[in-house]
């Protein structure tokens, strides 16, 4: 744990509200707004709340980089799926696969595990592993462009968290 | 009437990549080249049929289950590739090489 944790923190309202919403909204689908069902939804919401307050720390979402990834992200999973069914269905399986390392600039947390899950669904890249700080990718096709996006996709989670890139320290 | 073709078409297409994905997973060579056949065609697919039958939904709130369904699996396929990828590189499976 690299962050310091008041003893006295102030009560994370934001999160709160937001949560509860969210959690609300997501009960709100599941019933399809029977209202009687809010007899069991409400409780429901409320140990959702309580449990994801002490599994997952409030933290701060920037929602303009949000409303920046989420297009990015489709048009990219878009190209990805694309790509993929392309080489699937090419007589000659046109494949140069490959094992590469990248250093990582996000530091251990949340953000990482939503990058290395995004980059799964980008075209032609999965993450293997992370040992320290670098990440082990497999790359369907090593003639392509993969580090420019990763690097891109590295710069849009460190936005949506407000989480600062470290320089990439000595490795490889 | 044009609803209900648009739905029919992104029905279509999703199924096209489902194929895609199930073609990927029998002719790629190996464990990490499949996964990608699997993660990103499949999610592809699920996107697409999920979005032709959010057109078609009776009310509001079984269109936004429909989405819930597509994040949840978004999820789940994304992070069971990375496990199943990082236990097969760890047993020292080799990835294929022309």
């Amino acid at each position: 744990m690299r962050h310091t944790t008041d003893t006295r923190r102030p009560v994370p309202w934001r999160s709160i509200l937001f949560r509860g919403l969210l959690f609300s909204l997501i009960w709100w689908s599941l019933s399809n707004g029977v209202a009687a069902s809010w007899w069991v939804g409400v409780p429901a919401v409320l140990l959702a709340l309580i449990s994801s307050l002490y599994l997952l720390p409030p933290m701060t979402m920037v929602w303009s980089a949000w409303l920046k990834f989420i297009p990015f992200f489709i048009s990219r999973s878009l190209h990805g799926g694309i790509d993929v069914a392309r080489r699937a269905f090419h007589p000659a399986l046109p494949l140069a696969p490959d094992i590469i390392n990248i250093p990582l600039r996000l530091r251990a947390g949340l953000a990482r595990v939503f990058m290395i899950n995004t980059i799964n669904l980008l075209p032609g890249t999965l993450s293997v592993s992370i040992d320290q700080n670098q990440l082990r990718i497999h790359v369907l096709d090593r003639h392509q462009d993969f580090m420019s996006e990763i690097l891109q996709v590295e710069e849009y989670v460190s936005r949506l968290f407000g989480i600062p890139l470290q320089t990439a320290d000595q490795g490889e | 009437m044009l609803i209900e073709l648009v739905s029919g078409l992104l029905i279509l297409c999703g199924a096209v990549f489902f194929a895609a994905g199930t073609v990927g997973l029998l002719r790629f060579p190996d464990v990490y080249t499949r996964l990608h056949a699997l993660t990103k065609a499949d999610n592809l697919g699920l996107g697409m049929i999920v979005l032709g039958l959010m057109l078609q939904a009776e009310s509001l709130a079984a269109a936004s289950k429909l989405l819930l369904i597509w994040i949840l699996v978004l999820l789940a396929g994304a992070s069971v590739a990375q496990l199943i990828a990082r236990s097969a590189f760890q047993k020292g499976i080799p990835p294929w090489k022309r």
